[in-house]
Parts: structure tokens; C-alpha cells; sequence
């Protein structure tokens, strides 16, 4: 049964600062999430495929290489998205919390699957450290919960901008067993992430040689091919599938990058041509064996890209919701007695993170016997 | 109401309590375990202690696993479960506190890249910086503590945030203060426990006695303080919350008894370690672990128990219903539901079709989107088990729900509907148990008609004016209960069934029948 208005009221709780800051600090700290996600989640792909690239020795070598940074890298996306989660409830919660009830079951389920995943990824990690190349199949296991999370968050996400879906999906089950499968752009909008977190994958085998300073030549060579070649497949792999994405969308929403909406088509064209430049930088540092442009260059621009894609999410989430979401009806009572402290945990906080890495050792293989030096790095 | 409900036959409470249960046992260890870690490595550094450093290096890695991983997505897990149990509840915590959250969050991701830095620094770090990142995890999970306190006490004891809607006025909020220092205390606690758990797996009798002896020290003096801290914590819970615990609620009087006893056989069994500590075995570490772990979930139990009606005090009952009316609450205050109806107002239920069984299946839907955020038709809070006991039929059942907020004591909170949907409410309850014969004993025509509001104790008003009545009058008056008390459920005892409670009611307090203390508190009622 259709409802007359399915969308939740807003809190009536006033938002505790401008709506634009909440707006901000979603798009960045959602492109955080999202660039250390495609690392760990592509990492762990080519992790996987390298067996397939080349000597058995190279392979579960670069295998190692990796695994044992998956430790890390799964906790960063796992941190990094807790923020854009917070604000985006901040501001979409009416939406958010009514499409997650909706698929409530596979919903809770997927944090199972992270902590599955999340061991796994450790207990790869310790395994491989003694036998380089061992606990394929576990990983394979952990990559695949990882796929299955991100293929419910592309439901809960496309769920909770449809709400003209939500009353059959409910009252046909109230027990929270539904997905978004017959949603159009479900596939498309999964698959453009997937293989942006490949490509992203291969810049993080590009960082890889570019900091494996103290390794053989040969080997530095072919980790950042494997990446390098992985990076440019994926990415011109995403020039067929973002035109899937684009054409499975709604007229409406579509033609909001194909002119309707200028800030929204600029970002497209930015990020086409950004990725396509990306492209030419990975492919002339492959050429010229220049680790540096490959993985700075390449990154620094992807890092670009990603912050386009994910404004321009933005402005496609706001359209979808346009006949449900009023932003200018937000009662706003800036929390001026906590915001600037937040503003000084955050900042300082930053700081101190950037220190700890500073002085961490990443490269020394034993432990040194007197306090490093800044010279020592 | 506002929101969809997500039917889960078990019971969507008894998910929140297991996720909540087993988070808040790993975080405390993650904070108490910071500080465990960097003095513990301290005192090993100072005595050259080799054994003990590398059993630390060891723990730091169960430390990592359990905590950096299930301590951290089981949190992430609280947030999306309660998210989907109570998403209005959920909201207002993130409109009142998204800039509490956020320095959190700065807290969380400090941690858990010192954590990480610290596990992997053995083997790559000199002792003072590796102790530098100790320090740090130490601190930044102390952090995470101190904000999520302010946030989960507010929610038991608003305080002045109700008039201000002020951050700081919720956050230091009258139970602020004791519940971080028993929180603190706990987290101690759990550090010594948790390390007897990784200690006992050693093979070297005398490295392991010296880390029992040193586990140990952390585990009893804050298990000893608890005590005074627990009074503290209560001394600043409204006492009519705390009458929850002494009677008025069962559940919640029988989690306070769990919380006790076993604070006191954790404590014991922590102490006998000492006895043999080389020879602490895997198993015996365990047992003290569940200890710890049910003396946790049953504290946490009893807090959560004696919050209802509320999940936010005085702002916000469990069924998602706003105390008090405002304009910008969209009708869904009680008052308003009052009006308008339950199935008017919430937006996610069908209306039954008319017919036959038009009223229960309307009750049903009243359950769903009304109680079903603390209860089951038959599984956790089930009220299948609940009305069994009680025999309360529709027309029972009907009264009773009318002055709902009375009953325990008010951990319920008021029913909210028009007459007619309350009439349907009670049609669907009285279908979910098989009515038994009537009662003709006055214990269970007590338990079953008086208990849910009174006490069977003396100074209970209910007791003490029947006493002061004679049989007949006692019996009159209870044919008419609303003329008592305005709020009484006018409940239709037979006229044998009402002599026969007065008669039970004045045999067991007679004066013969009660010990001189009860004699005291009728006299105390009385005046």
C-alpha cells in the first residue's frame, strides 16, 4: 500500500551548526573513506590476482607486500567512515534510518561480515609474514565479505533516496529481509565503485614500489606494472561502466550532467578528464620507470577525481530527494560553546596523527638501538 | 511511529542487549588495558624484566584482536543496531551530540592508529618511543571514555538539558561524574582480568606467579572501591528510578542481585589466584572472565532497566513518543496520539479491513508500532508469559491499560490512543494466552490484579487501608476502584473473589502475622 508521505519527520531537535558545514564535512571525510576503502578493498584484489602475474616467487612476494598492509588499511576505511555516517545522519537521517530498517537483517549483518573479514585479513597477514604467499584462501574469503558489505551498502544507499520504493518493500516484509535488487542503478553504481577500488588498488601497488626504495630493481619494476596496468584497465574499464551508470539513471537525474545542472556537468567532464589524464601520467611513468610520478601523480590526481565523484554524488543524492528534502526548513542553533572545541580535537588531533607517522620507522626491518633521528627516516 | 518497525520475533531489546553487552566488556578492557600496557611495560623497561616483556609483546597482540577489531566494529555495531531499533531515539543523540560524536571519533581514530603503531613498534621501536605511543593510545582511549559517558548518562539523568537543550547541561549531567569513575574503576578491573587470561598460558611457573601478583593488583582495588562508587551512582539516580531495583521491577531487581553477586565472586575468585598464582590454569581465567562479563551485562541491564518508560529521560519514551507535547514533534507526543489516534499518526501501519477480527488485527498493529520496542508477543518481555500470569481478560486488560504508566512502579510508559484503540489493543493481547480457571486463592488474586501497581509490604497503600477498614467495607470499596483513586483500573472482581483477597490481605499482615519492622512501617504509613 502506498503511504501518503512515507519520509519520517525531521527531528525536532535544531541542527547544531550550519547546514553547509554538515555538507563539508561529508564530502571530505566520505572521500577519505572512500579513497582508503578502494585501497584496502583493490589491494586485496590484486593481492589475490597477482598469482596470475608472472613468477611464483614475485607473485607471493608482492602478495606478502600487501597482505601485511591490510591490517592497516582495513581499519582506516573502517574509521574513516564513521564520520561521514555520523554527518550523513546528521542531515538524511529521515532517510537513512527508514531505508535501513527496510533491509535491517543484511543491514547488521554486514558489520558480522567486517569482523570476518577483519580477522581474516590479520590472520593473512601473520601468515604470510612466515610463509610468503600462504593464506590465499583466507583472504579470497575476506575480499569476498568485503564485496558482499559493499554491495549492501550500495542498497541501503540507493534504498534510502528512493522513498517511493519503501512502503511495498516494507509491507510486503516488515522483518527487515529486503535489498534494493530491482533498483536500475544498483548494478552499474556497485560495479563503478568496484572497479574504482581496483584501480585504486593498483596506485596502492604503485606507492608500494615507490617507498620499496631498498628493493631489487626487477621486482620495484614489477609491482608497479602489475599496479600500473591494473590501475589503467580498471580506469578505462570505467569509461563503459560509468555510462551504464549514467544511462541507467532516471531522465531527470541524468540529464543534471549533461547540462541541466552546470556545477554538477563540470564535475563530470573534470572527472572524465581527470581519470583519462590519469591514465597518460601512469602510463608515462610505467614508461619511464618514474615511481614517483606514477604513485604521487597518480594518486594525487585520483584523490582529485574522487572528491568530484563524490560532490557530485551529493548533488544526485539531493535531486533524487528533491520532492522529500527541504535543507532551507533546517531549524539551525549553532552548539558555539562545543563546535570550536571540536574544531581544536579535530586540528590537533590531525596533527598529532601526521606526528605519530612521522616518527614511526616504516622502513627499518630491526629495531634500532639509540632514539632515531629526523636524518635516519 | 514516526518510523518503520523492524519485527524481529526474538525480540529487537534482547539483540541491542547481547551487541551492547559484549562491546561494553571489550571497551573498558580497551581503556583500562591502555594504561595496563604502558606501566606494565614501565616497570618491566625499569627491572629489566625480560619474561615480562615479551609475555607483554604477546598480550598486546590478544589485546589488538580484541579490541581493535570486535571492540571496534561492535561498537560501529551498537550504533547501527540501536539505529534500527529506536531510530528517533538515535537521531536526537546525533542532533544533540553530533559535535560529542565527532570529537570521539578524532579520540577513536587516534587509538586505533597508536594501537596499531604500538603493536607493530616491538619489534621496530626504542622503549621510549614505543612507550610514546602507549601513552598516547592510553590517553585517546580515556577520551573516547570520557565523551561516550557524558552521552549514555545523559540519556539515564537529562538533567537541566530538558529546559535548555544545552550540550554541557546534558552532558555533565548529575550522573556524569560516578558513572566515569566506575566506569574507570572497571576498566581497571578488566585490564588485570583480561591479562590473567593471557598470563595463565604460561609455561614459566615463575614469570606467571609474578604476572598473577601483578594482574591482580589491578583488578581488586578498583573491585574493592566499586562498592562506594555504586553508591555514588545511585546517590544521584532520582530514587523513584531506583525503586525499579527494590521490587517495583523484577527484572530490574533481579539484575541489581546478578550485578552484586558476582562483583563478589569475581572478586573472590580473582583473590584465590593468589593462592597459587604459578599454577593458574586457562579454564580458571575463564570462569573468572564470565564473572566479570555477567557482572557487566547484568550492571548494564539494570541501568538500561530503570531508564524505562525512557530512552532519553523525560524527553523520549522507548516507544519513540515525546513526554511533552511541542510544535515541532510532529504529533507524535502522547497527548497528540491521544487525539488523533496511534493509527493515524504512525505513518508505517496498514489499516486492518473492517470485519470480523477487525479489532484484533488493529490491536496487533497498536502492539507493533506501541510496544514492540521493549516487548514480544512471546519471546523476550514476551506477553504471552506475562498474561498467562495475570489472567487479565479484555475488559481487565482494558482498565489495566488505562492507567499503564502506574504500573511497576511507572517503568511503562502511558498508553497512547484513543479509548477505541485501546479497546483494540486489549482484544489482541487477550488473544496471545489461554485463560485459566479464575483465581479463588487471595495470594493470586493479589499477584494477579494488585501487584503490577502495588506492593505486598506493608507500609503499601493499598495494604494499610485495607487493614484500617473492616472486612465488609474493604470488600465494598473495592467494587468500584476508580472511586478510590481516580486512576485506578476499574477492574470487575466478583463479590467472593473481593472478601476473599480482603480476607488474605488482613490474615497475612495481621498483627500476629508481621515482624516487629513491618509493624513500624504500617505505623510509619499511617501518619
Amino acid at each position: 500500500m502506498p503511504l501518503h508521505n512515507p519520509v519520517p519527520m525531521l527531528d525536532p531537535i535544531p541542527l547544531p551548526a550550519p547546514y553547509w558545514v554538515f555538507k563539508l564535512l561529508l564530502a571530505v571525510t566520505f572521500t577519505l573513506h572512500i579513497l582508503a576503502m578502494n585501497f584496502m578493498l583493490g589491494g586485496m584484489a590484486l593481492a589475490l590476482a597477482s598469482r596470475w602475474s608472472g613468477s611464483r616467487e614475485r607473485a607471493n612476494r608482492l602478495f606478502t607486500d600487501v597482505a601485511t598492509k591490510l591490517p592497516a588499511l582495513l581499519p582506516a576505511a573502517v574509521t574513516l567512515g564513521v564520520a561521514p555516517l555520523l554527518f550523513l545522519q546528521v542531515m538524511y537521517g529521515q532517510f537513512f534510518y527508514t531505508s535501513s530498517v527496510l533491509i535491517a537483517w543484511p543491514w547488521f549483518l554486514a558489520l558480522v561480515m567486517l569482523m570476518l573479514a577483519y580477522y581474516g585479513v590479520y590472520y593473512v597477514s601473520a601468515r604470510t609474514h612466515r610463509q610468503a604467499g600462504s593464506g590465499r584462501g583466507v583472504l579470497l574469503a575476506s575480499f569476498l565479505l568485503v564485496t558482499v558489505i559493499g554491495f549492501l551498502f550500495s542498497n541501503n544507499l540507493t534504498l534510502s533516496q528512493t522513498p517511493s520504493a519503501w512502503a511495498g518493500k516494507y509491507f510486503a516484509d516488515p522483518s527487515g529481509w529486503n535489498l534494493n535488487l530491482l533498483e536500475p542503478t544498483l548494478l552499474p553504481r556497485y560495479l563503478h565503485f568496484f572497479t574504482a577500488a581496483v584501480a585504486a588498488g593498483g596506485l596502492l601497488l604503485m606507492l608500494v614500489a615507490y617507498f620499496k626504495r631498498e628493493s631489487d630493481r626487477d621486482y620495484r619494476r614489477y609491482v608497479s606494472r602489475f599496479g600500473g596496468r591494473a590501475f589503467e584497465f580498471a580506469t578505462m574499464a570505467q569509461f563503459p561502466i560509468g555510462l551504464w551508470f549514467l544511462v541507467s539513471l532516471p531522465p531527470g537525474q541524468r540529464m543534471l550532467f549533461l547540462g541541466d545542472n552546470g556545477l554538477a556537468t563540470a564535475l563530470l567532464a573534470a572527472g572524465i578528464a581527470g581519470a583519462a589524464a590519469t591514465v597518460l601520467v601512469v602510463e608515462r611513468a610505467l614508461r619511464q620507470d618514474n615511481y614517483l610520478l606514477g604513485a604521487i601523480g597518480g594518486t594525487g590526481i585520483t584523490a582529485l577525481v574522487v572528491l568530484a565523484m563524490a560532490v557530485m554524488r551529493d548533488i544526485l543524492r539531493d535531486d533524487y530527494l528533491k520532492p522529500y528534502f527541504h535543507p532551507e526548513r533546517f531549524v539551525v542553533q549553532t552548539q558555539w560553546t562545543v563546535l570550536p572545541l571540536f574544531l581544536a580535537v579535530f586540528l590537533g588531533g590531525v596533527a598529532l596523527w601526521a606526528v605519530m607517522l612521522w616518527r614511526y620507522p616504516f622502513s627499518a626491518a630491526v629495531k634500532p638501538q639509540a632514539q632515531r633521528s629526523g636524518a635516519e627516516r | 511511529m514516526n518510523y518503520p518497525v523492524w519485527d524481529v520475533a526474538f525480540g529487537t531489546g534482547l539483540l541491542i542487549a547481547i551487541v551492547s553487552i559484549l562491546h561494553v566488556f571489550v571497551s573498558h578492557f580497551a581503556v583500562g588495558g591502555g594504561l595496563f600496557l604502558v606501566l606494565t611495560e614501565r616497570k618491566a623497561l625499569r627491572q629489566n624484566d625480560i619474561g615480562v616483556l615479551s609475555w607483554l609483546r604477546t598480550h598486546t597482540r590478544f589485546f589488538v584482536l580484541v579490541t581493535v577489531v570486535f571492540g571496534a566494529i561492535s561498537g560501529v555495531g551498537i550504533w547501527f543496531t540501536i539505529g534500527l531499533v529506536h531510530p528517533s531515539a538515535t537521531s536526537s543523540l546525533i542532533h544533540a551530540y553530533v559535535w560529542g560524536w565527532a570529537i570521539e571519533w578524532v579520540f577513536f581514530f587516534i587509538e586505533i592508529t597508536a594501537a596499531l603503531l604500538y603493536f607493530y613498534g616491538w619489534d621496530k621501536l626504542t622503549p621510549r618511543l614505543h612507550l610514546w605511543y602507549g601513552w598516547i593510545y592510553c590517553i585517546a582511549a580515556y577520551g573516547s571514555l570520557v565523551i561516550i559517558n557524558g552521552i549514555i548518562t545523559f540519556m539515564l539523568t537529562s538533567g537541566k538539558w530538558i529546559q535548555t537543550h544545552e550540550f554541557w547541561a546534558g552532558f555533565f549531567n548529575p550522573t556524569y561524574f560516578p558513572s566515569l569513575a566506575l566506569r574507570t574503576a572497571i576498566a581497571l578491573a578488566l585490564a588485570g582480568a583480561y591479562a590473567l587470561v593471557t598470563a595463565s598460558r604460561l609455561r614459566d611457573a615463575a614469570l606467571k606467579a609474578r604476572l598473577v601478583k601483578w594482574s591482580v593488583t589491578w583488578t581488586l582495588p578498583p573491585l574493592a572501591i566499586m562498592p562506594a562508587l555504586v553508591w555514588w551512582y545511585i546517590r544521584r539516580i532520582p530514587p523513584e528510578l531506583w525503586n525499579s531495583t527494590r521490587g517495583a521491577m523484577p527484572t530490574a531487581s533481579h539484575g541489581a542481585v546478578a550485578a552484586a553477586v558476582l562483583a563478589i565472586g569475581t572478586f573472590v575468585l580473582v583473590l584465590l589466584t593468589l593462592v597459587k598464582p604459578a599454577r593458574l590454569r586457562l579454564a580458571y581465567s575463564l570462569t573468572i572472565m564470565l564473572a566479570a562479563l555477567g557482572t557487566m551485562g547484568a550492571f548494564e541491564f539494570v541501568r538500561e532497566a530503570i531508564r524505562k518508560p525512557f530512552v532519553i529521560a523525560n524527553y523520549l519514551y522507548d516507544n519513540s513518543l515525546y513526554a511533552t507535547p511541542s510544535a515541532t514533534d510532529g504529533g507524535f507526543s502522547v497527548e497528540a496520539v491521544d487525539r488523533a489516534g496511534v493509527l493515524n499518526t504512525a505513518r508505517w501501519v496498514q489499516p486492518p479491513a473492517p470485519g470480523k477480527g477487525a479489532d484484533v488485527a488493529a490491536g496487533r498493529q497498536i502492539f507493533r508500532v506501541e510496544c514492540q520496542s521493549c516487548h514480544t508477543a512471546d519471546a523476550y518481555r514476551g506477553m504471552r508469559q506475562l498474561l498467562t500470569a495475570r489472567q487479565w481478560d479484555r475488559p481487565a486488560l482494558h482498565a489495566m491499560l488505562a492507567s499503564l504508566d502506574l504500573m511497576h512502579n511507572g517503568v511503562m510508559p502511558p498508553f497512547a490512543g484513543t479509548d477505541t484503540e485501546r479497546d483494540a489493543l486489549s482484544a489482541y493481547l487477550a488473544t496471545l494466552y489461554q485463560a485459566g480457571a479464575p483465581p479463588s486463592d487471595g495470594q493470586r488474586l493479589f499477584q494477579q490484579n494488585c501487584a503490577t501497581c502495588h506492593e505486598a509490604a506493608p507500609g503499601d497503600s493499598a495494604i494499610v487501608t485495607i487493614r484500617a477498614l473492616d472486612a465488609q467495607t474493604a470488600s465494598d470499596s473495592l467494587s468500584s476502584l476508580p472511586a478510590l483513586f481516580v486512576r485506578m483500573p476499574d477492574l470487575r472482581l466478583s463479590e467472593q473473589q473481593r472478601i476473599i483477597l480482603v480476607q488474605w490481605i488482613k490474615a497475612r499482615f495481621s498483627e500476629a502475622a508481621m515482624t516487629p519492622r513491618h509493624s513500624a512501617a504500617v505505623y510509619a504509613a499511617m501518619r
